[in-house]
């Protein structure tokens, strides 16, 4: 992750970006229009009252797909995020709190799966997945494949921090006190490390939201007729000479995503350790 | 320190047989009977012909048997056969390999040459206004997605301006021609600065905390000329570390860029083989990029072992 110059307000950026757009996308339903009807007789029309933000090369209203389209980029960010919380939180706590052979796993787990550019891993698993993951809707397959790579920054972090936990004193009271080792880390160790998974949930957002967006570009992910930003960014290739609304409204709605899930990351590790850069 | 580099290799030889691993697993996952294709689909066989066939392909053995003999024919370099021309895998990625290495080559290029004057403006007075507004646009820059810059850059610089071309390798086979290659390049390098620049200005701020800076800045040289001729020889060594991490994610971007400007690489050889299943292909390259991105992290860890002092005799 690129480091910047430490800014209290990224965090209140963040938020703000993220919420709105949540707010926006979570609402379309009732307050945008059909993002699926077809209106041959209003094809590529300039933005309107009518067609806020135009319509596309078959009449639908910009708008609404944009807005719909959030819905598949941001439930697909925050499932991944849970998803690999839920595989990266664990795995990285055991590692960095027994060391030893548990760690050497982990790690080199970490290691091989990181190895491979989680683009092209994602790719390869969605090319494999009709057969894998039958009967699974577009977006939890999507989540779940991109989950795969996606719990190794989250496992990282926290194996990172449960190191520099074990050694606490209070580590060492609740052992005294009889606690177990799994008492131990649930009820002492995680509390201590819950900002950190929140700062490792926004940046797994943020890449997965961008990764889905790829996948759909590439035509690869959520499939159409449901609109996602990747795809709407596709289509605007093919009318790479018409309104320019098509190519930069859809690209700034994904780029306020990502900026906002990174934002927000930053601003949580520099209310953490205001010491960082 | 020899101890030291023989353990790192020894890791990194375990961690490629891992990813050989992952890759044999994803094959297992691959849809359809592997028999299916010999058959057309048509189910002609005979159960007899197909334990026979099984037989010869060796689908009857347990799994780590047909592990094993994988990985000894990938020994030999033999990744299989693509499904779709029935050509060597190995032989389709090597002749999209230099479209993807001079791409890839020319971006390392520029995030370097232009992230060391970057980082060393910042580094020259940390907190001033320069140093800000290079840390903000480069980081603005690095959320970008690369599908969306180049869709921009078609569309003003090919379409409205026509002073490049759209997409294509211009006419020639192999390596395309250079203003084929000006939009591409740019979508693959301005990623990477924000994260380059502010290395290169961790490292140079960090290098002149050294005597020997401290000493040239006691014998009256300027800031400048500390930081050219003594602070860039301290940071050399950090910087070339991190060329080795960056293989990765210029390659997952060579994928999206070669795709949407049409250039004949490794990355798009990747995408056609996914749109048509080619699952040999599909693994060989994924095979190819992990490994590749491996060689850069060891190659990356080991010239920082050779290189400092303090980790040679540590």
């Amino acid at each position: 992750m690129a480091e910047r110059p430490r800014r209290p307000a990224a965090l209140n950026r963040g938020l703000a970006l993220v919420l709105a757009l949540g707010g926006v996308a979570a609402l379309a339903p009732l307050w945008a229009q059909d993002p699926l009807r077809i209106d041959l007789g209003a094809t590529l029309e300039s933005p309107s009252g009518a067609h806020w933000l135009g319509t596309d090369a078959l009449g639908r209203d910009l708008t609404a797909r944009i807005a719909h389209g959030g819905r598949v980029s941001l439930s697909i960010g925050i499932l991944t995020s849970l998803f690999s919380l839920a595989i990266g939180v664990p795995l990285g706590a055991l590692a960095g709190y027994r060391g030893g052979w548990t760690d050497a796993t982990v790690s080199r787990l970490i290691e091989t799966i990181a190895c491979v550019p989680s683009l092209l891993l994602a790719i390869a698993l969605l090319a494999m997945s009709p057969a894998l993951l039958r009967g699974i809707p577009d977006v939890l397959r999507v989540a779940l494949v991109l989950a795969f790579a996606g719990w190794i920054p989250v496992a990282r972090y926290m194996r990172g921090e449960f190191l520099r936990l074990k050694s606490a004193v209070m580590v060492e009271a609740a052992r005294a006190a009889g606690a177990s080792d799994l008492r131990i880390m649930v009820r002492h160790l995680l509390p201590s490390a819950l900002a950190p998974v929140l700062v490792t949930a926004s940046f797994a957002a943020a890449s997965a939201i961008l990764v889905e967006a790829a996948l759909s570009f590439l035509g690869l992910g959520v499939q159409p007729p449901q609109p996602t930003w990747g795809g709407l960014l596709s289509d605007a290739r093919e009318q790479i000479d018409r309104g320019w609304w098509l190519a930069v409204v859809p690209g700034l709605a994904l780029y306020g995503a990502v900026l906002g899930f990174n934002l927000i990351g930053e601003g949580i590790r520099d209310l953490l350790d205001p010491r960082a850069t | 320190m020899l101890r030291r580099i023989v353990s790192r290799l020894a890791t990194g030889a375990l961690t490629l047989l891992l990813v050989t691993l992952l890759v044999f697993g994803l094959i297992q996952l691959a849809p359809g009977d592997p028999l299916a294709v010999q058959d057309d689909g048509m189910e002609r066989l005979s159960r007899a012909d197909r334990a026979a066939l099984a037989a010869y392909y060796g689908f009857d053995r347990p799994l780590s048997a047909q592990y094993a003999s994988w990985l000894g024919r990938l020994l030999k370099g033999d990744l299989g056969t693509s499904i779709r021309d029935r050509r060597p895998v190995l032989e389709k990625i090597a002749e999209r390999l230099p479209v993807t290495l001079s791409l890839n080559a020319l971006a390392l290029f520029l995030i370097v040459a232009l992230s060391v004057p970057i980082g060393a403006a910042a580094a020259l007075n940390p907190g001033s206004i320069a140093d800000r507004w290079s840390a903000t646009a480069t980081y603005l820059l690095y959320a970008v997605p690369i599908f969306w810059a180049a869709l921009l850059l078609q569309r003003l610089f090919a379409v409205r301006l026509g002073w490049l071309p759209l997409y294509g390798s211009g006419g020639v086979t192999g390596i395309p021609r250079f203003a084929n290659m000006v939009l591409p390049v740019v979508c693959l390098t301005y990623g990477g600065l924000a994260y380059v620049s502010r290395f290169v200005r961790a490292n140079l701020i960090e290098s002149t905390r050294f005597e020997t800076i401290l000493s040239a800045r006691a014998r009256g040289l300027t800031r400048f000329t500390i930081l050219v001729r003594h602070g860039f020889r301290l940071a050399a060594v950090p910087m070339l570390t991190l060329a080795g991490f960056l293989i990765p994610a210029l390659f997952a971007g060579s994928v999206i860029v070669e795709t949407v400007f049409q250039l004949p690489g490794l990355g798009w050889l990747f995408i056609d083989a996914a749109y048509q299943r080619d699952v040999p292909v599909l693994l060989g390259v994924t095979l190819i990029s992990g490994t590749a991105a491996l060689a850069g992290i060891l190659f990356a860890d080991l010239t920082y072992a050779l290189a400092d002092p303090r980790v040679r005799r540590g």
